[in-house]
């Protein structure tokens, strides 16, 4: 049986690009992030700043967020190197749509951050315990990540589109990851000690949103708060998707370096 | 004998990059079922703007075309579907050889035991076996070139767009693709075939399109465009003895005036005075004339030859006869161009 065109360039997404080592590094860095530096500087940081738990168990739910990072990466990498080695182009010559392009890119992008997201849970649970996740709790983690993942894969694929030089591609997804995981909430929270001006860039980052709604889904204290952010979360994932989108229509499908 | 089926017909079918800035512009040509179809030209003449085109990767700025029954602009995947693109550019997926084959058939819906058997026969025929382990980038420039085509066999297609497929090739690895091609065709697979390479379309392609600054200057088979632009050809006439100098005068001047230009020196050695060669664009048409003017004087004919017209100084005819009948007209390409006399052979009959 013929699978729909969309399943069909998700396998060949999973197949073709991703190689094992990279599966490995996308993984294992958030992985050995919880162990090393949870372990390291659970010693350091008062449970004071981190709300009681432990500065591993707080960096778990960080790290989950950051699979929405993870995915969106993939995707935007995926596209990169499928523009890079023609790959587009021959794939827009057979028998897909943009959108099913498209489409699969994002779902490989969702795929991947909810794996990662299992592993995140796995890897973090001898520093949480078992999570007091409710079903809308559990929900409400993979709906984060996955909007989350939508947004970033969406903001790099439209980045993709308008580039022509590989340097300039991922030097700025570098400096984006960078940016966006160390303005965030994933490593720290934000405290009455963090300098205003630092903590709007914050409140200006949808990983933030993420990272303080996966905590207290893990924390079972979700409330209104979380549900705005998963709201501003929703809109950014569609402006980024509309983006990615619209970049595609008028993409140049030419050899790029 | 049934009617021949057009499988691709275009009208007027032009591109603009930029407003009034065209790559094609009023591309007339047809394409019948099993039909191998070849696009020469030189650099940035509009081949691969064409195979584009053809392809859906661009959007046609004027005229139109239909391929397969489908209208070029809204047949979209059900179109693409049925064609095969073997691009100019190189593709590759991150796997080695084999799975290349397989994944690229796996994208299009072939069945895996089908995949698996057609793969095995691709990787025999390109000569790919012993590098089926081997990721692409790899590969030499030819055999990535001959993995390109092998791999968009994989699918079943009935037009297949070749963009310069033989480019790095060998002469074995490409007489080995053009034959396994020519097999196809004469299955009822049609083509549509761009190279550089004359010798090869000769031997391909059925009819020819030659592109100039964007424009269809001919469409003729190989034979129809040497007599048409062959230009010149040597012909050598040898006669059993030595020509008596007034009677070699003689042949000169009625061979001047019929438009050749003599080669041979006036008087070299006995064996010399024995021959005679010029060039003439009339060459076939003049020996008749020749047998006749040396039967009038009793005089012995030993060997006639005419040098066979190749498709090269066919093309560099045509392409120097259409820069000088366009001049600002044709235009290069890129600028505003008004469109040229009609061609003959530029349409579809």
């Amino acid at each position: 049986m013929k699978l729909p065109p969309v399943l069909r360039l998700v396998v060949r997404n999973f197949a073709s690009n991703l190689d094992p080592l990279t599966v490995v590094i996308r993984f294992g860095q958030p992985a050995v992030t919880i162990i090393v530096l949870g372990t390291m500087f659970s010693t350091i940081i008062s449970s004071s700043v981190t709300g009681g738990s432990s500065y591993a168990a707080f960096l778990v739910p960080g790290m989950v967020a950051f699979q929405m990072i993870t995915g969106g990466v993939v995707s935007g990498n995926l596209f990169w190197l499928d523009r890079r080695w023609s790959m587009v182009e021959q794939v827009f010559s057979g028998p897909f749509l943009r959108s099913e392009y498209l489409g699969g890119l994002v779902l490989t992008s969702l795929l991947f951050s909810l794996v990662g997201v299992g592993i995140m849970m796995v890897v973090g649970l001898p520093f949480t315990g078992l999570p007091a996740l409710t079903p809308v709790g559990a929900a409400m983690v993979l709906l984060t990540v996955a909007l989350g993942s939508v947004f970033f894969a969406g903001l790099l694929i439209a980045i993709g589109t308008r580039l022509r030089s590989a340097n300039a591609y991922f030097s700025i997804q570098s400096f984006l990851q960078l940016f966006v995981i160390f303005l965030s909430t994933v490593y720290y929270p934000v405290t009455s000690k963090t300098p205003k001006v630092l903590a709007l860039v914050f409140y200006a980052n949808p990983l933030t949103y993420a990272a303080n709604s996966i905590r207290d889904a893990f924390g079972g204290t979700l409330g209104a708060a979380d549900l705005q952010g998963l709201g501003i979360l929703a809109l950014l994932a569609l402006a980024a998707f509309t983006a990615a989108a619209v970049a595609f229509r008028s993409m140049d499908l030419g050899p790029i370096q | 004998m049934p009617a021949r089926e057009l499988v691709l017909e275009t009208h007027d079918l032009g591109y603009a990059y930029r407003p009034d800035r065209y790559a094609i512009r009023h591309l007339s040509v047809g394409l019948y079922r099993g039909e191998v179809l070849g696009l020469l030209g030189r650099n940035g003449a509009g081949k691969t703007t064409t195979v584009r085109l053809l392809t859906t990767l661009l959007p046609p700025s004027e005229g139109g075309a239909t391929v397969l029954g489908h209208d070029l602009r809204s047949g979209g995947r059900a179109l693409r579907a049925r064609l095969g693109v073997v691009l100019q550019s190189e593709s590759l997926d991150f796997v080695s050889v084999e799975r290349n084959l397989t994944l690229y058939a796996f994208l299009w819906g072939v069945p895996s035991e089908v995949a698996k058997s057609r793969a095995e026969e691709m990787l025999e025929l390109f000569e790919l076996g012993p590098a089926r382990k081997r990721r692409p980038w790899a590969l030499s420039g030819g055999e990535r070139r001959r993995f390109q085509v092998a791999r968009e066999l994989m699918h079943d297609m009935e037009i297949l767009f070749l963009d310069e497929p033989t480019v790095g090739l060998d002469a074995i690895a490409r007489r080995r693709i053009l034959r396994y091609l020519k097999d196809r065709a004469r299955a009822g697979l049609s083509i549509v075939f761009t190279t550089h390479i004359l010798h090869e379309a000769d031997l391909l392609c059925d009819r020819i399109a030659v592109l100039h600054l964007g424009r269809a200057i001919a469409l003729d088979t190989a034979e129809g465009l040497k007599a048409k632009y062959g230009g010149a050809r040597e012909v050598l006439v040898v006669f059993a003895g030595p020509l008596p100098a007034p009677v070699r005068a003689e042949l000169v001047g009625e061979l001047v005036a019929r438009g050749a230009s003599i080669l041979t020196p006036e008087e070299d050695g006995e064996a010399a005075a024995a021959r005679i060669a010029f060039r003439s664009v009339d060459a076939e048409s003049l020996l008749p004339w020749l047998s006749q003017w040396a039967h009038a004087r009793h005089l012995d004919v030993d060997r006639m030859s005419v040098e066979a017209a190749s498709l090269e100084s066919a093309f560099l005819g045509m392409i120097g006869e259409a820069d000088t009948a366009g001049g600002d007209g044709g235009g290069p390409v890129g600028r505003s161009a008004e469109p040229l006399p009609p061609v003959p052979g530029g349409r579809v009959p």
